[in-house]
């Protein structure tokens, strides 16, 4: 059940039901199957009924009393429906009113934990992991990924940078203790790659395109919104914490097969794990789950604006996986090195 | 490194076409012609330039005698494939730099246009969807122009310059009207559009600028002239627009207001600007020349990835469109 869910279906000036648009309704044999995020929810017999009737009411306009006063329903009826929905978290109950603040710190912990989690199945599935395990990958893109990890890495001069110059007061000891803790981290890839290439070249190659994309994201959300950017940079934070024995076998797995196929990664692979590591013993982790406890009280447009950072941020390490994937796979150039005068 | 690997460094191949005997390599000025042995090679000696392995290993790797190597790079020299780094050490006057642009601008253009999105599109195998979308990502393109010129003008800091450039943002800041008049005729409200969110790589375009304008004025110009350089005149959009229309059945009044910009961006002469900023640069050190040049090459990735974001995104038919903005009461 989300946080959301169950603050709203609390509040007495929220009576306006909506079904929320990502809900996704599928009928079969006079059941109601409500699939949203990864839950489902199924309805039969009376309550599949009732659904099907209210269904086009629940449009976040109409309040429950004149739903039921239009289809001739019992309110006490239609509001143990709503109220089963809205506690799964697939009904929402607007209110006609402002309701100011929403979502404590806390509350809004759990909603962005939640959300991420889902938000970030689409990187989990992309298909450039699967052709690293099953060696189908080239070497340009399997070297192409251990530099745009370094690059992302080392850009938290950038936008932990950034973070930490552009935060709010109860931000400040978050973000400056973040920076100093993770701008030395971009070195540990540096002495990886340092196996195959010179450290000159290392030092002025080049992101791709789709890389820089990801890090001026970051700048940008850095320089715009303390918290917004802390709740994006949480949700890459996710992907490298892998301290549970499931994550972290799995990533146990990715670095056998890759160290199988592609012996020559052995150094750079070491540094990815060697940084993961680093990232562990730190106890980033719990960075935001502290500052959450910290914030005051968010309104609507606060959540939405941290909530569409971190989905934008999900979005962009999709595109940065692409990037890899495509570019590499298409230009076999690596290392990317910048243009001078001569070299067009 | 041996001396080899800090003198010499690959010039940039815009293409390699296979041949009947090996392969021809296309260069911004020139065709070379390698057999198949010597095309892989250069691609071995390529690879083990920026490399740590010793000249041993190279040898090693060619099947060929250690004493012999160096003159096969220099033979790569000879033909255009290599250049030495310290060619490249030469300051250089405004208009200097304007000229090794415009000799490389053509290849770039390809280069960000070589994409099988546009193949695709012109031989009937896209869809209306892929057309819309494009034109979505176009709007939202567009109207950030509203994030990126303003900031170089304020990072301009010679008065020439800035004049030049905040007169550019004055005649384009709100061309993304056209994009949302054919957006229009499509059948879209201008609320739906107005509030929707722009891919990661659209968006990426705009923070791209924004770096480019806060890191030097001639970056930015040089980013904003490949962009101008894109729709000089109207034969590089106008069968793309026109070819579309025919084949998936848009709506001319569609297609009227795109070309309608085409048109006023082309008698605004926006195309000559770049030149025109450069007059006022009396010298570029070799290090600043080469820095313009790479923004410049970077923008051009950048619009092959977009135009990759794009194909992606809507042709999957699932995907919402326009894309909306996450709403925690509503999602």
């Amino acid at each position: 059940m989300s946080a959301l869910a169950s603050t709203q279906a609390q509040s007495r000036s929220a009576d306006l039901p909506l079904l929320k648009r990502t809900v996704t309704v599928v009928r079969q044999n006079g059941h109601v199957a409500l699939r949203h995020l990864r839950e489902e929810v199924m309805l039969e017999g009376a309550a599949a009924q009732l659904f099907n009737k209210i269904e086009p009411e629940l449009d976040g306009k109409t309040a429950m009393s004149a739903i039921a006063d239009k289809l001739a329903e019992k309110p006490a009826r239609l509001k143990a429906l709503l109220d089963q929905l809205a506690k799964v978290g697939v009904l929402a109950f607007l209110s006609s009113k402002d309701d100011g603040a929403l979502l404590t710190g806390m509350e809004f912990y759990a909603l962005h934990r939640e959300r991420c989690l889902y938000w970030l199945q689409d990187v989990y599935r992309h298909p450039l992991w699967e052709k690293i395990v099953t060696g189908k990958a080239s070497r340009a893109q399997v070297v192409g990924f251990a530099f745009e990890k370094y690059h992302y890495i080392e850009a938290a001069f950038e936008h932990m940078g950034i973070a930490a110059a552009n935060s709010s007061p109860e931000m400040m000891p978050h973000l400056a203790r973040h920076f100093i803790e993770e701008y030395t981290h971009g070195d540990i890839y540096r002495k990886g790659l340092r196996s195959l290439f010179a450290d000159d070249v290392i030092l002025h190659s080049q992101p791709l395109p789709s890389t820089r994309a990801l890090v001026n994201y970051l700048n940008e959300s850095a320089g715009r919104s303390s918290f917004a950017y802390y709740a994006g940079n949480e949700l890459l934070q996710m992907t490298e914490n892998t301290g549970d024995a499931q994550a972290g076998q799995a990533v146990d797995d990715f670095y056998d097969a890759m160290r199988k196929h592609y012996p020559y990664t052995n150094k750079l692979i070491d540094s990815f794990i060697a940084h993961t590591k680093a990232d562990q013993h730190l106890g980033h982790a719990d960075a935001f789950l502290l500052m959450c406890k910290s914030v005051p009280p968010l309104t609507r447009r606060e959540v939405n604006d941290a909530l569409n950072v971190a989905k934008n941020m999900a979005e962009h390490l999709v595109l940065f996986m692409d990037g890899i994937d495509t570019f590499y796979g298409r230009f076999g150039t690596v290392p990317r090195l910048p243009c001078d005068i001569e070299s067009e | 490194m041996t001396p080899a690997q800090q003198q010499y460094r690959a010039k940039r191949v815009y293409e390699v076409r296979s041949q009947k005997d090996g392969r021809e390599l296309r260069l911004s000025d020139r065709l070379v012609e390698l057999g198949e042995k010597e095309f892989n090679w250069y691609e071995k000696v390529a690879a083990w330039l920026p490399s740590v392995r010793g000249l041993a290993d190279l040898s090693q790797e060619l099947g060929m005698d250690e004493a012999k190597v160096p003159r096969f790079i220099e033979a790569l020299e000879k033909s255009g494939l290599l250049y030495r780094t310290n060619d490249a050490g030469k300051a250089l006057t405004g208009l200097e730099f304007h000229a090794k642009f415009s000799s490389v601008l053509s290849s770039w253009i390809s280069e960000a246009f070589e994409h099988p999105f546009w193949e695709r599109m012109m031989s009937g195998k896209g869809s209306a969807r892929l057309f819309t979308g494009w034109l979505i990502e176009l709007y939202h393109y567009t109207k950030n122009a509203n994030r990126h010129m303003p900031l170089s003008c304020a990072y301009a800091h010679e008065k020439p310059i800035k004049q030049l450039r905040a007169k550019h943002y004055a005649e384009e800041w709100n061309h993304y009207h056209y994009f949302m008049k054919s957006l229009k005729a499509l059948g879209f409200t201008e609320p739906q559009i107005a509030e929707s969110v722009p891919l990661p790589m659209t968006l990426a375009l705009s923070n791209f600028m924004r770096q480019a304008a806060r890191r030097d004025i001639l970056a930015y110009s040089i980013c904003s002239a490949v962009l101008e350089g894109t729709t000089t005149d109207r034969g590089t959009y106008s069968p793309y627009y026109q070819k579309s229309a025919d084949l998936y059945g848009v709506p001319k009044e569609a297609i009227a207001p795109i070309f309608a910009h085409l048109d006023l961006d082309v008698q605004y002469q926006h195309s000559d600007l770049f030149r025109e900023i450069l007059e006022k640069v009396p010298e570029m050190s070799a290090e600043r020349a080469s820095l313009v040049l790479d923004y410049g090459h970077q923008l051009v990735e950048h619009i092959w990835l977009w135009t990759d974001n794009i194909e992606k995104y809507y042709e999957v038919e699932s995907n919402l469109v326009p894309r909306r903005p996450f709403d925690v009461l509503f999602d």
